[in-house]
């Protein structure tokens, strides 16, 4: 679907009010993922930290009893002289020159192949980084050239990743023949999907490189999960140690970094959909249980506002029926209207349910006498506006 | 049948030229970079051999001693900071490598020394990484509105034909991103990093931002880094952004050259938007999608030729 400019340019005024509703809904759900990802980030940091301090700290004082160790067995070399040494050292690991080691060795970081290898990492955006440009020709090189291959890599890796979905479509059109149902097609198509592929493109790799490189397994599995989600730490690389590979081992990684890529693409956007699937669920979900919510708490106040104005008027005709009785009373004993008490309110919650009480207190204003009128039930008139009605009830 | 074998043709096609790129650039890379690298090798000899002359060191132990530390400093722990130095690993740094690995970018300037570690950062990339991409793509489409399609029509109702218009607003709208994100940051990491050059800056930048992420230049890493927490937050801040932008310009420069007729012209996949959810509501006028072939729904989620390009397959 393409932006409709040919047919008429987008108006600004008729959709407006609906994109901005629409706008306002969409930038709550925004702030929500927004907000868990911050979550996950700083869950994440918490399990890191933890793992690894300790780890770190052991490193540190190993290291640190190294260097005195070797300053006290040498004792013409000084503290800073060794420092300096060191620095120059790292600062040269750095830049690729590895001084710890032979010397004649000739492999430079920077012939065709490794070059080559490099200039893969740059444009499939893995970037280890144990090769880098050190130059500042190769650093203005190097952006030029990302920002033309990277692109480019693109394309490619979408015109694999479709031939590789042809492939697997034509797969499951055999499976298709065997089963009628079409969830479990789909069921049967992921799993096998997820299993061969990890099968070729994960574990097998993962395998040679520990044969190869002589790391462990979880060393191998590590460096294929980080390479393929374009990571790339680059502390573990495929033909980066000093070991003799042979002629074709680095084509060979490269080309299976190429598939992996267009296979865990696929995957990652598997699971970004299964992400979106469980948000969407979660939010009907949670969509209706505030509609039922809204609902309950809509009926609850219908009926609350019903029964506060049956009583308020039901209240409203007790009061004056009282007013008056106390008036023929008053006119009948000859006293003037005493005025009325207004004791502190409390707003009470009346039972209406019974009616004995009502008959009661009605009984009792026909025997008031005036000093008595504290004891009586003063009624405040009900505020019809405001809804409210505060009945004051003062115990005899 | 044409079409099929036009597709072959074109993939073919496709994987020639890269590789022929791959080998230019090798050739250049080497050109350039070699000759450097002799001299340091050169340096390093001299270095050691002078260090060797004056003093009783011998070759074997100082091997041994130069193995150790570097191992040791491929992990990030290095000799020379005092040993009340900040470690890699507290709470800012954690989040800030946390942030590097669902971003993709990893620089590895420090990286999990522990297995547990290493284990713990497979399950957290592979549920990170979608996650985060569903999170870029997300606030991408809510930008498109302000940034890309309601300039693109000021510019049609003020007379542009569409084709040009889109032009003018994609240039405009480079020339904006370069500016805040490469050139101003790249001018606040030369103030703030000691060893950073303006040229530095920029190639951090951009390294950082198209996610290569090499880690020869890393920010904060300096030994006294005042305000070290907030100056990683805002780095992770800028990354974030930085990385929604790209994103931008990538959508905006592929519907251009949809709107240009290029992607038809290659064969290449057209820039859809995702699927109108409830919560994503068409602001654009769709026409039908374009039915592509589709095995009957079934690997629908699965076929990697739904989505766009290499950027759009992993941000969802």
């Amino acid at each position: 679907p393409r932006l409709s400019f040919s047919t008429k340019p987008m108006t600004l005024t008729p959709p407006e009010e609906s994109e901005v509703v629409a706008t306002v809904m969409k930038w709550k759900t925004v702030t929500a993922i927004f907000l868990l990802v911050v979550l996950y980030l700083v869950m994440g940091a918490a399990v890191f930290r933890s793992l690894e301090q300790p780890h770190e700290s052991e490193q540190r004082l190993a290291i640190l009893s190294q260097k005195l160790q070797f300053l006290s067995r040498h004792s013409c070399v000084n503290q800073s002289q060794l420092e300096e040494l060191v620095k120059q050292v790292v600062s040269a690991i750095r830049s690729g020159v590895n001084p710890a080691g032979t010397m004649t060795n000739n492999s430079s970081l920077w012939d065709l192949s490794s070059a080559f290898f490099f200039a893969g990492t740059v444009i499939t955006t893995i970037g280890f980084g144990n090769i880098s440009p050190h130059t500042e020709g190769g650093r203005i090189f190097c952006i030029v050239y990302a920002l033309l291959g990277i692109p480019l890599f693109g394309f490619l890796l979408a015109g694999v990743g479709d031939q590789l979905g042809t492939i697997f479509g034509k797969g499951i059109d055999k499976v298709e023949k065997m089963f009628i149902s079409q969830t479990k097609i789909w069921v049967i198509s992921t799993l096998l999907f997820v299993l061969f592929g990890c099968l070729l493109f994960v574990a097998l790799p993962a395998a040679i490189f520990k044969h190869i490189e002589g790391w462990s397994a979880l060393e191998s599995l590590y460096f294929v999960v980080i390479t393929l989600t374009t990571i790339g730490f680059g502390d573990f690389v495929a033909g980066g140690s000093d070991i003799e590979y042979m002629d074709y081992y680095k084509p060979v990684v490269w080309f299976w970094i190429l598939v992996g890529l267009a296979y865990f693409a696929a995957i990652l956007s598997m699971i970004g959909d299964w992400l979106k699937v469980i948000s969407k669920r979660t939010k009907e979900e949670v969509g209706e249980i505030r509609a039922h919510a809204a609902e309950w708490t809509a009926n609850v106040s219908a009926e609350f506002k019903e029964t506060r104005r049956r009583v308020s008027i039901e209240i409203h005709d007790k009061f004056q029926r009282a007013a008056s009785i106390k008036r023929k009373l008053s006119s009948e004993l000859g006293f003037s209207p005493a005025p009325e008490v207004t004791l502190p309110k409390r707003v009470v919650s009346v039972n209406f349910n019974n009616e004995r009480d009502k008959n009661e207190k009605e009984a009792g204003l026909h025997g008031l006498t005036p000093s008595a009128i504290n004891g009586a039930l003063v009624l405040n008139g009900p505020d019809l506006e405001r809804g409210e009605i505060s009945i004051i009830e003062h115990l005899k | 049948m044409a079409l099929v074998g036009r597709s072959w043709l074109l993939l073919v096609g496709f994987i020639l030229f890269y590789v022929i790129y791959l080998l230019f650039g090798a050739l250049i890379f080497s050109t350039i970079e070699r000759p450097m690298e002799d001299k340091l090798r050169h340096d390093m000899e001299v270095l050691k051999k002078e260090f060797l002359n004056q003093s009783c060191v011998s070759a074997a132990s100082l091997e041994n001693f130069l193995f150790k530390v570097l191992a040791a400093n491929k992990y990030g722990v290095f000799l020379i900071r005092n040993a009340s130095a900040t470690s890699n690993w507290d709470l800012a740094s954690s989040m800030f490598f946390a942030n590097t690995l669902v971003t993709t970018v990893g620089y590895g300037q420090s990286t999990p020394l522990s297995d547990t570690g290493k284990a713990f950062s497979i399950f957290y990339a592979l549920l990170g990484v979608p996650f985060t991409m569903l999170v870029l793509t997300a606030c991408v489409q809510r930008l498109l509105y302000p940034l890309v399609l309601a300039p693109v029509s000021l510019l049609q109702r003020s007379g542009l034909e569409p084709r040009p218009a889109t032009a003018v607003h994609f240039v405009l709208l480079l020339f904006l991103v370069v500016l805040c994100f490469f050139v101003v940051p790249a001018a606040i990491f030369t103030k703030l990093e000691e060893s950073w050059s303006f040229l530095d800056g920029v190639y951090f930048c951009f390294i950082s931002l198209c996610t290569i992420g090499l880690g020869d230049f890393v920010p904060g890493m300096q030994p006294e880094q005042k305000y070290r927490t907030l100056y990683l937050g805002a780095v992770m801040v800028y990354l974030f952004l930085g990385l929604m932008m790209m994103y931008l310009l990538l959508r905006t420069f592929h519907k251009m050259s949809d709107v240009h007729g290029l992607t038809t012209m290659l064969q290449l996949p057209r820039c859809e938007d995702s699927d109108p959810d409830e919560d994503r509501e068409p602001i654009v006028d769709h026409g039908e999608s374009p039915q592509r072939q589709t095995e009957k729904g079934a690997s629908n989620h699965l076929e990697p030729g739904s989505q766009v390009s290499y950027n759009t397959i992993n941000r969802g």
